[in-house]
């Protein structure tokens, strides 16, 4: 075997990249009995807590459980500098994977038949967020934001005094 | 038509037990399925008394499976807001003909309109096809 493909072995692509949570044991999925599955010893059952079966009495679509939804913190806007808005945790939808969209042959706009493609949820923690998506029995993953690293301010090193070293005199 | 607005109102109950949750099921099953004659009639519909009780046991079908008692309680409040709706004629013909006779499977798409439409799941459908 080569070490590639050990190494492909040893990292399958799912894990590179994002982990999806499935909450379908929260939620009640009302087409299928509920059967019993042995355990292995090798995989940790997942620990039984109290979520509402919200998914059944909510309205919303059944097509939304087959739909995983991603769990972020917004970035800052680029246009600003200060850091608003980016402090909330938010819930979207991925676009539908080969249709559900087309171009407007009339006029050329992008058109859409997802009805979640411009829908957001906002919640103040992250754990509002994970806990609304497993009542609601959606699959979902969490999007680690970016810890930001301000690098401090360094303009009084211009003036220091140092042995032996020729001070920068910069100039427009 | 004159409707007293009360009539077959029911007020929200938390079921005691999941076996006084699975008679109240069965009591609002059965208000369904001895007013379907009375509702074909009531809204002029073109269907039969079978395919409407059939249509019914479809929709409570659809949520056997659950367990929440909490979701149960909710669930038989709005099973008794619909009777009570479609009973004293609160509805239009479409919203009985659109939405509670409406089965939730669409027609079976072949092979070849799955190809045309470049999606082959069942499970994630869009609300339309586009162009």
């Amino acid at each position: 075997m080569s070490v590639l493909q050990a190494c492909r072995q040893a990292f399958p692509k799912r894990a590179a990249g994002r982990v999806l949570v499935s909450a379908r044991g929260l939620s009640t999925d009302s087409n299928a009995p509920a059967k019993a599955t042995e355990e292995q010893s090798d995989i940790a059952p997942i620990p039984q807590r109290d979520v509402v079966t919200a998914d059944v009495v909510s309205g919303a679509p059944a097509e939304l459980r087959h739909r995983a939804v991603r769990i972020f913190q917004p970035t800052r806007s680029t246009t600003q500098s200060g850091s608003g808005k980016s402090h909330r945790w938010r819930i979207d939808w991925d676009i539908l994977p080969g249709a559900g969209r087309w171009e407007n042959p009339l006029m050329g706009w992008a058109s859409s038949a997802d009805y979640m493609q411009g829908t957001r949820l906002s919640f103040r923690s992250k754990e509002d967020a994970i806990h609304f998506a497993e009542k609601q029995g959606w699959d979902y993953y969490v999007a680690q934001p970016e810890i930001k690293r301000i690098p401090p301010k360094n303009y009084s090193e211009n003036f220091l005094y140092k042995p032996n070293k020729l001070r920068i005199v910069r100039t427009k | 038509m004159n409707t007293i607005p009360a009539r077959l109102a029911r007020a929200a109950q938390i079921s005691a037990s999941p076996e006084q949750a699975r008679q109240r099921v069965f009591q609002l099953y059965r208000d369904w399925y001895r007013a379907a004659p009375e509702i074909i009639s009531l809204y002029a519909l073109p269907v039969s008394v079978p395919f409407f009780r059939h249509a019914i046991r479809r929709k409570f079908e659809e949520n056997r499976y659950v367990t929440d008692q909490r979701v149960i309680d909710v669930l038989l409040l709005k099973g008794r807001q619909e009777y009570q709706e479609t009973m004293n004629q609160w509805k239009m013909y479409d919203h009985v003909m659109g939405i509670l006779l409406e089965s939730r499977k669409g027609r079976p798409r072949s092979f070849l309109e799955k190809f045309y439409e470049g999606r082959d799941e069942d499970a994630v459908l869009p609300a339309a096809t586009g162009v």
